[in-house]
């Protein structure tokens, strides 16, 4: 076969390379590597060639997405010069990719935030002073003339410590201020899990009892639906999966409603209506159970309610053809798919994803799949879904202590018979919370109680969740609110008080253990000291904690009758010690991360040197070429480890959860009319996702990426365009109910007449990030927040929108 | 001394793009569209939603092509492409005039102008950089996830790249020139 594209083909191919986007950030740069906000000594990416002597090599963890993949930074002279793959961590196989490799220009990023900052402007203005990190601490505690401080919230609030909200992104340093949160006392935490994967981890969790890993280096058969592994980048997955398509070794079938690079390497790829893969597995379902293709052994061991299931799938007739209209898929494709997976299985998988709700029944959905997976026995085998091992890790001791007057989550009212806390927009209250839910019942009015502030580590929920226009709201509500980030974001610029953190190059995190089925325990090493005045998270939360703990006990003392009698008791010194914020920060991050791997000798010392570590690491980790490595030999390998019996405390699939009806929620996972796709007349269904280049919001202002990518486009139908008369790198206008976006052309028959998509992750309106600001358009200025039922995860293919040129 | 060469298992490639910033990272390359040592090509998809034909948005890696008989080096009046010892084709910058011959010449749209210093560049395998340091994989090679690229000496026969083609099917691009590129693309 012969390809031939060259260079000035590809140029006018792509949509990701526009020169007038290069040509402005050539003079964007020159004037930033200029200025005066570039450390003497920092790296523009002009001159990042790396040197012809040796340098030295520092094992780290990237934290350009949530991989954690394992590499190692080059420094010269103390400059990061390279970033390159570290082979020796089983989950990323050797491996850096774009991201990770411009993790150098997060580091140097001229836009950095540098130093601690307070607001002196209106709250969203983007005015602040530079202060000392005592003077940051002392405006958390005693506010300013601007805004009040922690010790006026609590003094009015009456030692309510739920007054203030914790939030905070993913990321290795979450525990760390997860740590301060839960020594604060309050009882109000949201974290990614409701704008990310909530409905994908629990619906595997409640089903199988774990969200499981998919084997796909041993799969011959996969179903990837709604899954982008070319474009969002999962470790070991995306690796693994790749070097088999394409007639060598696994099949995949590739459902998605529009065309990816995923799709493209697929064997098949189906069409499919969004928000319509549940009326898909049902109907793969039906053709198992009619064809007896399920593995009844493995049923008559592992599964509960088998019965109840079978018989509503079949009652219910979900036939393939049933599914046909709903989906959009061929019946006849249905038939074929659902006995090539029986015959492939238990080498044989359903991929089950790792992305943002997209449908409101996307909880059941999850249900349906990993049920189908269950029904062929594929679970906890080599090729199938697999729960792997994992080494344990030493925990250390935190504090939790427990104020008489800090009232519970933010709840609304009580919802079941067993008087448990529940909100009237969700079934389940989940640890992360739901944010939309949290964010609209403030701004309804509708909390138990005052809450007036926030601390938002890592997080930047402007960007990261539907309807921009109701956060900023929130956000101008807030009384005091803190945010700890690297970069200027949206978010920050609603802060009254802004910590530098520095980046993932500059600090030691919590070490981690990541299980599998090959296991090992990675640690993200320090590669330079923290530049400007930025500091981890850990110093940060020790310098904090140290400055407000005394008086905030003060006030505690003043409200709470417990404290008192436990002064009372045992002295003021003693009682003190259970409410001494500063006692999870005594130590540094190193010192915990060798007492967490204290049980296994040499492992500090191997962590620190290469990054990664695991029991016979030095027996079993080999080179095998210039690409591959062998981390643990075939029969050490944890495919499986339990027998095929999954995790939930049954030991059994749970096909039917009869709790969930009391909720409100279909207790096994059926087909509802209200699913079905319809675009009302003239609109478009928006769909959002992820590409290779780039992570959500946190790679926004990455000069390299942005090189890549200098903008997202609006991917509308070819024959649609040319009826509109819309043309390639047209400015159109998107609108919803909520709002609008600006943002360019891009026709392709990668998508249906009735949708369109662009990239999550631009438009942003903070004025201090040079290349992001106003670069692209924002999918969540117009994202409606629709809620799903059960966990209230934010559904994000549900908005209709219209497209206009301008 | 060697005759480096690379093998692409083009197949494996998702056009991540981490080979080009890995490209870019190493050896200090400008930013901008039209400033890359290395790129992935991909067509248009051809067809019509939802009937579209996957084979016609296949990845195709490519670069500087290595040539035993380069094109670019037969045609620099002033000697500055050349072959070094190891077999890859580089640029004297101290020698060149930016005549852009080599760039007509190069069948394979393999070079371009760097602005800083207004001589061609072009893909070198790492050998200022890398190699010079004594490692023995390209840039691209070693960052790429799925691992496409495989690089090394085409004199030694127990090397991995001469196990390769010798053992699986490849092809060159643009064969009939006579070129000789020291890339091949297995299939």
């Amino acid at each position: 076969m012969e390809v031939e594209i060259s260079r000035r083909k590809f140029l006018q191919g792509t949509v990701a390379m526009s020169v007038v986007g290069s040509a402005a950030l050539s003079t964007n740069l020159l004037s930033s590597s200029h200025g005066s906000s570039a450390k003497p000594g920092a790296v523009s990416f002009h001159n990042t060639k790396t040197g012809s002597d040796k340098g030295h090599d520092v094992a780290t963890l990237c934290e350009m997405c949530v991989n954690k993949c394992a590499a190692l930074a080059r420094v010269e002279n103390g400059v990061v010069t390279k970033l390159n793959p570290n082979p020796m961590f089983p989950k990323s196989k050797n491996m850096l990719c774009a991201r990770g490799n411009a993790g150098i220009q997060a580091l140097y990023d001229p836009d950095r935030l540098k130093f601690p900052m307070i607001r002196i402007g209106e709250k969203g203005e983007g005015k602040f002073k530079r202060v000392t990190w005592d003077e940051a601490y002392s405006a958390i505690l005693n506010g300013t003339d601007k805004f009040p401080g922690l010790s006026t919230i609590l003094e009015e609030e009456e030692d309510n410590r739920s007054s203030m909200l914790f939030c905070a992104g993913e990321g290795m340093a979450e525990h760390t201020f997860k740590q301060f949160y839960q020594a604060f006392g309050s009882a109000n935490w949201l974290n990614h899990a409701s704008i990310c994967l909530q409905t994908v981890a629990s619906g595997y969790g409640v089903t199988l009892g774990s969200y499981p890993q998919a084997d796909l280096e041993n799969a011959e058969y996969i179903i990837m639906a709604g899954a982008n592994r070319a474009e969002a980048i999962v470790t070991p997955d995306t690796m693994d999966l790749f070097k088999r398509t394409k007639g060598r070794g696994a099949k995949m079938i590739c459902i998605d409603p529009r065309f990816t690079n995923t799709s493209a390497k697929a064997d098949k790829w189906l069409a499919i209506k969004p928000g319509t893969d549940l009326a898909f597995v049902l109907a793969l379902t039906y053709v198992t159970f009619t064809e007896e293709l399920q593995n009844n052994e493995y049923i008559e061991t592992h599964f509960n309610s088998y019965e109840e299931y079978k018989n509503s799938v079949l009652e219910n007739k979900y036939t393939p053809e049933w599914a046909e209209p709903i989906t959009g898929i061929k019946a006849e494709d249905i038939y074929t798919i659902a006995r090539d997976f029986a015959a492939a299985a238990p080498k044989a998988v359903y991929y089950p994803g790792r992305r943002s709700t997209f449908a409101k029944n996307d909880f059941q959905l999850r249900r349906a799949m990993a049920i189908y997976q269950a029904l062929h026995g594929a679970i906890d085998t080599k090729g199938g879904l697999i729960f792997g091992s994992k080494i344990p890790l030493k925990a250390h001791e935190g504090l939790q202590p427990l104020y008489e007057k800090a009232k519970a989550r933010a709840v609304v009212k009580s919802t079941n018979k067993e008087g448990e806390a529940g909100y009237d927009d969700c079934a389940v209250v989940s640890g992360g919370g739901s944010w939309i839910g949290w964010r609209n019942r403030f701004l309804d009015g509708k909390m138990p109680y005052k809450v007036r502030g926030m601390f938002c580590y890592k997080h930047n929920p402007m960007m990261n969740m539907p309807n921009t226009q109701k956060t900023a709201e929130m956000l101008r509500k807030m009384d005091l609110v803190v945010t700890i980030d690297t970069m200027p974001s949206d978010t920050v610029m609603y802060a009254d008080v802004v910590l530098p953190e520095c980046t993932y190059l500059e600090r030691t995190d919590p070490i981690k253990t990541f299980g599998g089925v090959e296991p090992s325990i990675a640690v993200r090493n320090k590669v330079i000291d923290p530049m400007f005045e930025s500091k981890p998270v850990m110093d940060i939360m020790k310098g904090l904690t140290t400055k407000i703990s005394k008086p905030l006990f003060e006030i505690s003392k003043k409200f709470d009758e417990e404290i008192q009698d436990l002064i009372d008791e045992d002295g003021e010194e003693e009682a003190y010690a259970e409410f001494d914020l500063t006692l999870p920060f005594l130590h540094t991050q190193e010192e915990l991360n060798h007492h967490a791997v204290a049980d296994y000798p040499g492992a500090a010392e191997k962590l620190h040197h290469d990054g990664v570590f695991y029991p016979k690491q030095d027996d079993y980790y080999k080179q095998l070429s210039a690409n591959e490595h062998q981390y643990y030999p075939e029969n050490k390998k944890s495919y499986s480890v339990r027998g095929g019996k999954p995790v939930t405390p049954s030991g059994k699939v749970e096909c039917v959860i009869g709790s969930f009806a009391s909720k409100g929620i279909d207790p096994m996972p059926v087909w509802r009319d209200e699913y079905e796709f319809s675009v009302p007349a003239g609109k478009f269904k928006l769909l959002t996702g992820r590409h290779a280049q780039f992570t959500q919001t946190g790679s926004a202002n990455n000069a390299m990426l942005i090189d890549l990518m200098p903008e997202n486009f609006i991917w509308i139908n070819k024959r649609v365009a040319a009826e509109k008369g819309i043309k390639f790198a047209d400015m159109i206008e998107v609108s919803s109910s909520i709002g609008s976006t600006r943002l360019k052309a891009y026709p392709t028959e990668k998508i249906a007449p009735d949708q369109v998509f662009f990239i999550h992750g631009f438009g942003e309106e903070s004025e201090a990030l040079t290349w992001a600001y106003k670069n692209g358009g924002n999918d969540n200025a117009i994202i409606e927040d629709t809620m799903e039922p059960v966990y209230g995860a934010a559904a994000m293919h549900e908005t209709n929108v219209s497209i206009k040129k301008v | 001394m060697a005759r480096y060469g690379m093998a692409l298992d083009y197949k494996n490639c998702i056009n991540c793009k981490a080979c080009e910033t890995a490209c870019k990272e190493e050896n200090g390359i400008l930013m901008g569209a039209d400033k890359h040592r290395i790129w992935v090509g991909t067509g248009e998809i051809e067809g019509q939603y939802p009937l579209l034909d996957l084979t016609s948005n296949v990845f195709h890696p490519s670069q500087c092509q290595h040539c035993d008989n380069a094109p670019c080096e037969e045609v620099c009046p002033t000697q500055a492409t050349y072959t070094d010892e190891n077999g890859v084709v580089r640029v004297n910058i101290d020698q060149c005039i930016l005549c852009s011959y080599c760039m007509n010449a190069c069948p394979y749209d393999a070079r371009y102008v760097d602005d800083r210093t207004m001589t061609v560049d072009k893909c070198n395998f790492c050998a200022e950089t890398r190699l010079a340091r004594g490692e023995t994989t390209t840039a691209c090679q070693n960052t790429c996830p799925t691992k496409v690229r495989i690089f090394g000496d085409l004199d030694d026969p127990n090397s991995e790249i001469s196990e390769v083609l010798r053992t699986r099917e490849h092809y060159s691009l643009k064969a009939h020139l006579g070129t000789k590129p020291k890339l091949f693309y297995l299939t």
